[in-house]
């Protein structure tokens, strides 16, 4: 099981200073959380991706090239890619580049994004955004898979004979998420192409979710990736933690209080009740976060929203450090106790070349369509 | 046959106690259970008093799911065979919180549901606001407006110069066409779309297979 962290990107006030990062210092700060991440033994970065103010990252990839420079181990990944009003093309370019310079240690996050008035400034329109993400995405699943793309859709300029350049590490596309907080039909999009799913989680109640991910396991043992249980799920959640769990909630409180998405709406108490939000000690995270495979079944990857709503680089690396230290140690041999024989870890790069090059021994010529460079190395 | 009761829900949104919303809103539901009764349908009603969900409508326009108390209700006016709705008015329209209630609904959750509309007020200047406001509200979510609405103003309850008669006339013949729609528009099951999936043929036609 991979555990990670996922960052909005917001540049918040600190409601307890008034104090407001420079978009400068956002930045480095979240460079900061990756490299941190590493060093205490998480598996996952993962950046938003957005394109108004308070947020900064609008250029995932060029962070995580950055982060990718300065790590060795770590997961880049995107929390979500934009594949609505980002054209498919440039998405297939950016992550392969990506890809060749982290030397594999890249996956991705589909999205659509629920910010209206972004659809317009790239051209499109979020009425759309259904088939936007149905339609983008079938293309760059394409850009990814064949060296020469003919394509003519709805939403973008005919492609006659297209190349996406570079074309994927060793023939391995990136493994892709698709990200959705209430759409079925990006659950039965991840289940067709055998994707794996994420669900946001951190914002609705569990049950909502639980229904969600069904349909998501339900549909992929439908098109024949494997059995329910073996789909590839991937979770959100929030947390806060200090050792003393009354100073958990005295600290979180005010930034919980003045929180983007549900700041001035339910009490703490409340949102804790109702979703995954945990603010307490070590143990209570890891007594909440077992649940979430009792809830959803065995899942692959757990990531964490640790660092939004004005809450301070420093305050975020203790965090960090709490995480590594007295909570991910834990689950992950909680979590690996108790996960069924049968269902797979999350694929990396590495265990998606094997499988590739276990399927070209058994049967080259399926591969040669595919990507000829590799049925001859 | 059918064996579970006819049910009707109540939404009434006034805050004081007793209400004359509540109040409205209760002779509506018994106007329409006698009408029911004498059909031989059984009825089960349901009442709402959105002003225990105040807190739980407006962390749902923020957060944008409902609370348990809050989903509860939602799923008794989405699976109800008729709703009554009655609500101050405010300010020359329905009040905030039953906006609020209708503003948290799914877009397609009370299409072709019997409705019947009720609004009480200081004064009878304000029982256009039921056709102006609660009507169109409705008519947007497609649900089914029967054609006479109920205001009550404080002199419809009695007070100087008031005629009860009237109101009691009104509220009969609402309740009257009320239970003719719900007696003969059995309500068609709302679909999950968490069960009933789009498949991905339908999402990008002639690419699956």
């Amino acid at each position: 099981m991979q555990f990670g962290i996922f960052s909005v990107g917001d540049v918040t006030p600190d409601p307890t200073t008034g104090r407001e990062p420079t978009e400068h210092e956002r930045i480095k700060a979240m460079v900061t959380i990756a490299r941190k991440a590493e060093e205490v033994g998480l598996d996952v970065f993962a950046t938003g991706e957005h394109h108004n103010p308070p947020f900064v990252p609008s250029s995932p990839t060029t962070m995580l090239g950055y982060i990718a420079a300065r790590t060795e181990r770590l997961i880049l990944s995107t929390s979500t890619t934009l594949i609505t009003t980002n054209d498919p093309v440039k998405i297939a370019e950016d992550f392969a580049m990506l890809q060749h310079l982290a030397d594999g240690r890249v996956d991705l996050m589909m999205g659509r994004g629920n910010t209206g008035p972004v659809y317009p400034w790239f051209g499109q329109d979020i009425r759309q955004g259904i088939p936007l993400a149905v339609e983008n995405y079938a293309l760059l699943h394409r850009l990814w898979r064949e060296d020469v793309v003919d394509w003519q859709g709805r939403f973008r300029t005919p492609l006659q004979g297209f190349t996406s350049t570079p074309r994927p590490l060793d023939g391995v596309p990136p493994f892709v998420w698709h990200g959705s907080i209430r759409s079925p039909e990006i659950a039965e999009q991840a289940a067709y192409y055998g994707d794996g799913f994420f669900a946001n989680h951190i914002f609705w109640p569990t049950d909502h979710f639980r229904r969600l991910i069904d349909l998501y396991r339900r549909r992929y043992e439908h098109y024949g990736h494997g059995t329910a249980e073996q789909a590839i799920v991937g979770l959100g959640g929030q947390v806060f933690i200090r050792p003393n769990s009354q100073d958990a909630v005295r600290e979180f409180r005010p930034y919980f209080d003045n929180a983007p998405v549900y700041g001035h709406g339910p009490s703490l108490e409340d949102f804790m009740a109702q979703t995954p939000l945990t603010v307490g000690s070590p143990q209570q995270v890891i007594d909440r976060t077992l649940t979430f495979r009792e809830h959803f079944g065995d899942y692959q990857r757990q990531l964490f929203l640790t660092d939004h709503a004005g809450l301070p680089l420093k305050t975020v690396l203790e965090q960090l450090d709490l995480l590594g230290e007295q909570v991910i140690p834990v689950l992950r041999s909680e979590f690996a106790a108790r996960r069924a024989a049968e269902v797979p870890a999350a694929p990396t790069h590495a265990s998606l070349r094997a499988a590739k090059e276990a399927a070209m021994a058994v049967d080259p010529n399926e591969l040669t369509d595919d990507t000829g460079e590799l049925v001859t190395s | 046959m059918r064996t579970e009761p006819t049910r009707i829900v109540v939404v009434t949104a006034g805050v004081s106690n007793p209400s004359s919303t509540r109040v409205l809103a209760d002779e509506l539901a018994a106007a329409t259970r006698r009408r029911l009764d004498a059909a031989g349908v059984a009825v089960a009603v349901e009442v709402i008093e959105l002003r225990e969900l105040a807190h739980a409508l407006v962390d749902n326009l923020l957060t944008g799911f409902p609370n348990a108390p809050l989903k509860r209700a939602i799923e008794q006016v989405t699976g109800a065979d008729g709703l009554i709705a009655v609500t101050p008015i405010c300010t020359a329209s329905y009040s905030a919180l039953f906006k609020a209630f209708f503003d948290v609904l799914d877009a397609g959750a009370i299409v072709g549901l019997p409705v019947l509309i009720g609004a009480t007020g200081g004064t009878e200047r304000h029982s256009l606001a039921l056709d102006h406001a609660l009507r169109p509200l409705l008519s947007y979510l497609r649900a089914l407006v029967v054609p006479t609405g109920v205001y009550a103003a404080s002199t419809d309850f009695g007070a100087r110069g008031g005629d009860t008669a009237g109101l009691a006339r009104r509220i009969d013949r609402a309740a009257e066409e009320f239970a003719t729609l719900v007696r003969n528009l059995p309500r068609t099951p709302v679909t999950d779309p968490y069960q009933d999936v789009v498949s991905f043929a339908e999402l990008l036609p002639g690419r699956a297979g």
